[in-house]
């Protein structure tokens, strides 16, 4: 049985298994995240390291980058939307899918088939549905008497964040909702004939049962939403480059610029890494708000 | 909440969203085949007779050809690697005993929360001294290491679920590690298999940011890039642009309602299980 048990030799064979992914992440993660330290600590000619800056690139964002700063906020504006909107349209569409008998499999695919399409064709997509003369935009506004020149959404500073976020909750409660609906289908059913025997309401029902018991998935979607979005850049890229004068600048997408337009390598990488610790942060700090909330739950 | 009694409006209601949610794609695809004069006058009539040239004519000058190829280079190489690895290193953690499984498998999961995109220009400047800029199977390996940790995260629930009684049986009557491997434990989470490959061929097929930084040159564009480069280079046509547009779908979507069980058994069970 020594087989089973595992000698040190043997053991180091079972190691070897997971050698490959080890080395990879050791290579292509691990490493340049130790040189994106390096990096941001330095003064940079294209991507060759100059002289060594100490924490200027970092004083210089957090205290003097009117951009990185309103990038930062867009991020948190359009992060914090997406927490709420995100998994909260996904559960009302899986409440509504989970009600109906017939076509449900017709709806899932319907509301999940957006996450399968590629940020680039959802976005050009929404870009010219928000168009000006031709997009829907333009139709429904002028239908509604407004000038059809003037209904264009992605080229208002003031609209064009949250115009960005129609496309992108189009894009992702489906994803939420299909979540939502494989819990929802697995919750046990007494539950709803106890409660309707007790005279509890359809909302009743949803708040005393649903919501609760659905609560670890909501943790999952929230961690899931905040992960994925602080993050973004493609969508915002292709609909608006951050544009018009940084009113969807993300701190995603002036990475891209500071990096590979401006060449500004050690600035760029000292901004990522600022992100990169926001979303750590927010990670932990979820991560025991949800933890705390689960026990009080529980008991 | 279900088989209760339910009013009817949540019935319309969800009509009304399944419109609103089909329509961005449909109209996608009509105005690919409606010709590019009717766009502007007509954007609520049925695109008759269908104006097929636009297909053609975007196929060509867009060089979508070359742009699906290299995506379905790119995809494979991508998804063949990502299974090799992560298959064998799920494997090591839930069915056999490396020393320190426990931390060994954070640290194969602690790259989730740390996106690839905040790590993109030290990547950049290390693809570029290897000579990886313009080169597919380079992008290849920036989607692997994308991909590797959420991969490994699904397949070890799917892992998990194989008694551990029948590996050790097995290894008892002498069956070697890839011998239970390939007899018993890939077989077994063959669904798990083929929905990890499925979500990461997806993935892979949609990347942007990365093959943005990475690929340079015309000849290497995926289709997302090339429908980037598309949409800004025939803003004028806008038929034509919409026809870039409907290929640049299409694929994902059939890959999509041909795989959609596996697809989405995938993503809840990776979803649900933390």
């Amino acid at each position: 049985m020594a087989l089973l048990h595992g000698s040190r030799r043997e053991r180091a064979i079972d190691l070897l298994f997971l050698l490959p992914i080890l080395l990879i992440l050791a290579g292509f993660l691990l490493y340049p995240l130790g040189y994106g330290i390096v990096l941001s600590l330095h003064d940079t000619r294209g991507f060759e390291l100059t002289s060594f800056a100490g924490l200027d690139h970092y004083a210089h964002a957090i205290l003097g980058d009117a951009v990185f700063h309103r990038s930062l906020l867009n991020t948190f504006l359009f992060t914090g939307a997406a927490v709420v909107l995100l998994p909260g349209v996904g559960l009302f569409l899986a409440v509504l899918v989970s009600g109906v008998n017939g076509g449900r499999a017709f709806l899932r695919i319907v509301f999940f088939a957006p996450f399968v399409l590629a940020a680039v064709a959802v976005g050009e997509v929404w870009k010219f549905l928000y168009a000006p003369f031709f997009g829907v935009a333009a139709t429904v506004g002028t239908a509604l008497g407004f000038h059809a020149q003037s209904v264009a959404p992605l080229a208002d500073p003031n609209t064009a964040l949250w115009a960005i976020m129609v496309a992108f909750v189009w894009r992702f409660a489906g994803f939420n909702m299909i979540v939502y609906l494989a819990a929802i289908q697995a919750l046990p059913r007494e539950y709803y004939e106890h409660a309707v025997l007790e005279g509890a309401g359809r909302f009743e029902r949803f708040r005393r049962i649903t919501w609760p018991l659905l609560w670890p998935h909501t943790f999952t979607l929230v961690l899931l939403t905040t992960l994925g979005t602080l993050r973004i850049f493609d969508m915002v890229w292709v609909m608006t480059e951050g544009g018009p004068s940084h009113a969807t600048e993300t701190v995603g997408t002036y990475i891209y610029v500071t990096a590979f337009r401006y060449l500004q390598v050690g600035y760029a990488q000292a901004m990522a890494m600022i992100l990169l610790f926001l979303i750590l942060l927010l990670t932990v700090v979820e991560y025991r708000f949800f933890n705390r909330r689960a026990t009080q739950v529980s008991s | 909440m279900t088989g209760l009694r339910r009013p009817r409006w949540s019935t319309v209601l969800l009509g009304v969203l399944a419109v609103v949610w089909l329509y961005p794609v449909v109209w996608t695809l009509a105005n690919a085949i409606r010709p590019s004069a009717d766009i502007y006058r007509a954007p609520w009539d049925l695109p008759w007779p269908p104006a097929i040239g636009n297909i053609g004519e975007a196929w060509n000058r867009g060089r979508l050809g070359a742009a699906l190829a290299n995506s379905a280079y790119v995809t494979g190489m991508t998804v063949a690697v990502t299974l090799v690895v992560s298959v064998s290193g799920a494997y090591s953690l839930t069915r056999l005993r490396p020393p320190g499984r426990a931390v060994l498998f954070l640290l194969v999961l602690a790259p989730l929360i740390i996106p690839t995109d905040v790590l993109i220009v030290p990547l950049f400047s290390m693809f570029r001294a290897a000579g990886l800029i313009d080169s597919l199977p380079g992008l290849a390996l920036f989607n692997v290491v994308a991909n590797v940790s959420f991969a490994t995260l699904i397949l070890t629930g799917y892992f998990r679920t194989i008694p551990q009684d029948v590996v050790d049986a097995a290894r008892v009557d002498g069956a070697g590690r890839i011998e239970v491997l390939l007899r018993i434990v890939v077989p077994l989470a063959r669904p798990g298999i083929l929905a990890v490959a499925v979500l990461v061929a997806v993935f892979t097929w949609n990347d942007f940011g990365g093959s943005l930084v990475l690929i340079q040159k015309p000849d290497a564009f995926t289709v997302p890039l090339a429908m980037s480069r598309f949409t800004t280079f025939f803003a004028t046509d806008q038929g034509l642009t919409f026809a870039g547009m409907a290929i640049a779908l299409v694929p994902p979507l059939l890959l999509f309602l041909v795989l959609q069980r596996s697809f989405i058994q995938g993503l809840t069970a990776g979803a649900v299980r933390r």
